[in-house]
């Protein structure tokens, strides 16, 4: 984990991005593939008189062409390597501290000033964050393994029994996400959800007030 | 003991036991038990997919109707435990025991009583994990992969679990024996002349395959031992660091198991495509350095599926992870260089050799999308990755099982099979198989988890959902067609001859099925295809001649 001095990183974004380069290299392997096998299929045929080839390597074109997957994976690994930095980063001065416990099957946020908000998978429950400013979460689980999942900030992490596991998250956007459990739980696993309820920050100390003194 | 060399084939099947029971219990020929566990294995793979019909069909819409969330747990335990443990290991493992005698020129597998015992072990454990439905608490329900403290007693209580780890850890022991028979022929059982060198392809997947057998699988029977001592004598993984331990002993088998999984499918298909290409398979010496780089890749790469924890080393597993797409790359260069310059052939076992190496491409390209930490974040145990894996084993294994199928049952059985069900088989399955995976890619990306009986029917997961249980149904049917397709051949009989397909290999220099011990006589081995050796030979002193 490398400490970065109130760097606000949107999850969303570098994920994507990250994400949309891979995929794109994808397409493009594919399309050669796919092209390189009709191209194959078409101009070789079994036909009268056709002789295949007796060429069975060709060392030079072999070891050129292991080169270029070698530079490919090393491309790939920097740019992997670059996004983690950045994903993984947590703030040596988070503005917010959110320590969340999982349990068979539900959640509980404890904010700061003893305001802790539960749900579970009967009524799942909404969690308020401030959008722009950098969050710590602390997460630990009560019994199982769980995974705290929130799609929309393209991040998860696991939450263990007996440790805790921290990280920092933006929200960006306001409105409502969702969130999952998206480790398997038990019995109610499909069950165990959560929102997630962004305001700017001044409606989220309105949310805090609110909530102050209830369970 | 080494068995009986040909000359004297004849007075050694007088020692078999006599026909009866005992023969059929312990009769020892390598390919009867190969044949018996590949037979188990469709057995098991026609159980598991019915399974996949019934968690597909209560997926089809949100709300819960056609199964309970915990029978829902249930199923997708032995879908997934039925298909790795059950299924495609042994069909893998099957080819091996089948082939690797006859390309090398042995008599027997090595130890063929070991290799017997090892297909009983994992018949009864199959049938133990599967006999888990009928106890009170219901079967294993922790999925393929459990977690621990999930599946230790007071979270999974039950004797349906300790069925499912005894059954699972019996399969996997008895395919462990399977493995060791197989590459102890290929490394000690060969016929004078057969280096190293001139073993075919598939015979080298094999040896690559078993390698990571021998070194993996011991780990998952300890594993599962120690979950038993967990679960009944005294707690092992209770301490802090212990759920992450039970992953890391689980993963270190359940990684290289997915390459067991594959590598004799690529073998098979390299032989498939050079024999319908009818041409010398391109780039071998650096083929067989891939697979063998690749399987020592494979054991170093397991904790990739654990980025998520936040306790591993990300860095390290995402480099050997994304290393891997080396000797991938070289495999398929290799595969598309054969056909390049061939002469190529459409039969079914060539087309599904194709399928083959497309649709595994997706899960290949797919795969190294996930071995990069910060997008496995978002997509980890979503349906990004269940759709993955289904390209890998269904699309990729599945594929080459089929075409390897195709290609040696005439000189399994001696009959071909159907060339016009083949193709409505192949054609039915192409597209079930991409109409029920290819969505699972976009559920998973937007937010699907796996593992879930339902989803809300806000999520508009509703479509994509009931598209994938369409083609779960158009794929049952092609399977089926197989089926049938092995029926009617065994039944009106087109006999094939000893080499159907004009083979390279020495099993296609036998008779179809081999006798007992396989050779009555071997021809020269000048290279890793010494039937093709012996055509071009042949072809080269008709033109001396003639002109």
């Amino acid at each position: 984990m490398t400490a970065v001095v109130g760097a606000l990183v949107d999850t969303r974004v570098e994920v994507q991005d990250l994400f949309d380069a891979y995929l794109w290299i994808a397409v493009a392997v594919a399309a050669i593939v796919f092209g390189a096998v009709a191209f194959a299929a078409v101009r070789y045929r079994r036909r009268p008189g056709r002789e295949p080839s007796k060429l069975s390597d060709h060392k030079r074109i072999e070891l050129a062409y292991v080169g270029l997957l070698v530079l490919i994976t090393a491309g790939l690994l920097v740019a992997t390597f670059r996004t983690e930095d950045k994903v993984d980063a947590v703030s040596s001065d988070p503005a917010l501290r959110i320590d969340v416990t999982d349990f068979q099957w539900g959640w509980t946020w404890r904010y700061p000033g003893g305001v802790s908000v539960t749900g579970n998978s009967d009524a799942p429950p909404t969690f308020a964050v401030p959008t722009g400013e950098t969050i710590r979460f602390t997460v630990r689980s009560r019994d199982v393994i769980h995974a705290f999942w929130v799609p929309e900030q393209r991040f998860k992490r696991d939450a263990f029994p007996n440790r805790t596991t921290q990280f920092d998250l933006d929200f960006d956007r306001p409105g409502m996400n969702g969130g999952v459990c998206a480790e398997f739980c038990g019995l109610r696993h499909s069950r165990m959800s959560f929102n997630v309820l962004a305001l700017s920050p001044a409606d989220f100390q309105g949310w805090l007030a609110e909530h102050r003194g209830t369970p | 003991m080494r068995p009986a060399p040909p000359d004297t084939a004849a007075g050694a099947v007088a020692a078999e036991p006599p026909a009866g029971l005992l023969t059929w219990v312990a009769g020892a020929d390598h390919k009867v038990t190969s044949l018996r566990t590949a037979g188990a294995a469709l057995i098991f793979f026609v159980l598991s997919g019915a399974i996949a019909l019934v968690m597909r069909s209560e997926l089809a819409q949100p709300g819960l109707q056609v199964v309970s969330d915990g029978t829902y747990n249930e199923l997708f335990t032995l879908h997934g435990s039925g298909m790795i443990y059950l299924v495609i290991t042994p069909l893998a493992l099957a080819l091996g025991a089948y082939f690797v005698p006859l390309q090398v020129g042995a008599p027997e597998i090595a130890w063929a009583r070991l290799a017997l015992s090892g297909f009983w072990i994992y018949v009864l454990g199959g049938a133990t994990m599967f006999a888990g439905f009928l106890t009170d608490q219901g079967s294993g329900r922790n999925g393929w992969a459990p977690t621990y403290p999930l599946s230790g007693d007071h979270w999974t209580p039950g004797i349906g679990m300790d069925m499912w780890v005894l059954g699972t850890s019996m399969a996997v022991i008895g395919m462990f024996l399977l493995g060791v028979c197989v590459l102890a022929t290929a490394l000690r059982e060969r016929t004078p002349g057969m280096t190293l060198l001139r073993m075919p392809p598939f015979t080298w997947s094999m040896v690559a395959t078993c390698l990571m057998v021998v070194t993996s699988f011991p780990v998952l029977i300890g594993a599962m031992g120690l979950l038993e001592w967990d679960r009944h004598v005294s707690p092992v993984f209770d301490a802090a660091g212990g759920p992450a331990l039970f992953q890391h002993l689980f993963w270190f088998y359940g990684h290289p198991v997915v390459y067991v999984m594959f590598f004799p499918f690529v073998g098979a298909v390299a032989e498939i495509v050079a024999t319908f290409s009818r041409r010398r398979f391109f780039g071998y010496s650096l083929f067989v350095v891939s697979m063998l780089l690749f399987a020592a890749l494979s054991m170093s790469v397991w904790a990739h599926h654990m980025f998520t924890t936040g306790q591993v080393e990300n860095r390290y597993y995402s480099l050997t992870s994304h290393a891997l797409i080396v000797p991938a790359g070289i495999e398929y260069f290799d595969l598309i260089a054969t056909m390049v310059g061939g002469a190529i052939l459409f039969r079914t076992p060539m087309l599904f050799a194709i399928g083959f190496i497309l649709q595994f491409l997706i899960g290949g390209l797919t795969g190294i999308v996930v071995a990069s930490p910060p997008i496995d974040y978002h997509v980890h145990d979503s349906f990004f990755v269940v759709g993955h894996f289904h390209y890998t084993l269904f699309a990729g294994s599945m594929f080459g099982f089929f075409a390897a199928a195709y290609y040696w049952f005439p000189k399994e059985t001696g009959v071909r099979l159907r060339e016009g069900l083949g193709k409505a088989h192949f054609w039915l399955l192409v597209v079930g198989t991409n109409v029920t995976f290819f969505p699972m890619f976009f559920l998973g990306f937007d937010g699907m988890q796996r593992r879930i009986a339902d989803y809300p029917s806000s999520s508009g997961f509703g479509d994509l959902n009931l598209l994938s249980t369409i083609g779960a149904f158009l794929i049952a049917v092609a399977v089926a067609i197989f089926l049938v397709n092995l029926w009617v051949s065994l039944r009106n009989r087109d006999p094939g001859g000893d080499d159907p397909w004009e083979g390279q290999t020495l099993e296609w220099a036998t008779s179809s099925p081999p006798p007992r011990f396989n050779f009555r006589g071997l021809p020269a081995i000048t290279s890793f295809a010494p039937l093709l050796d012996r055509r071009e030979g042949a072809a080269r002193r008709k033109g001396e001649v003639a002109a």
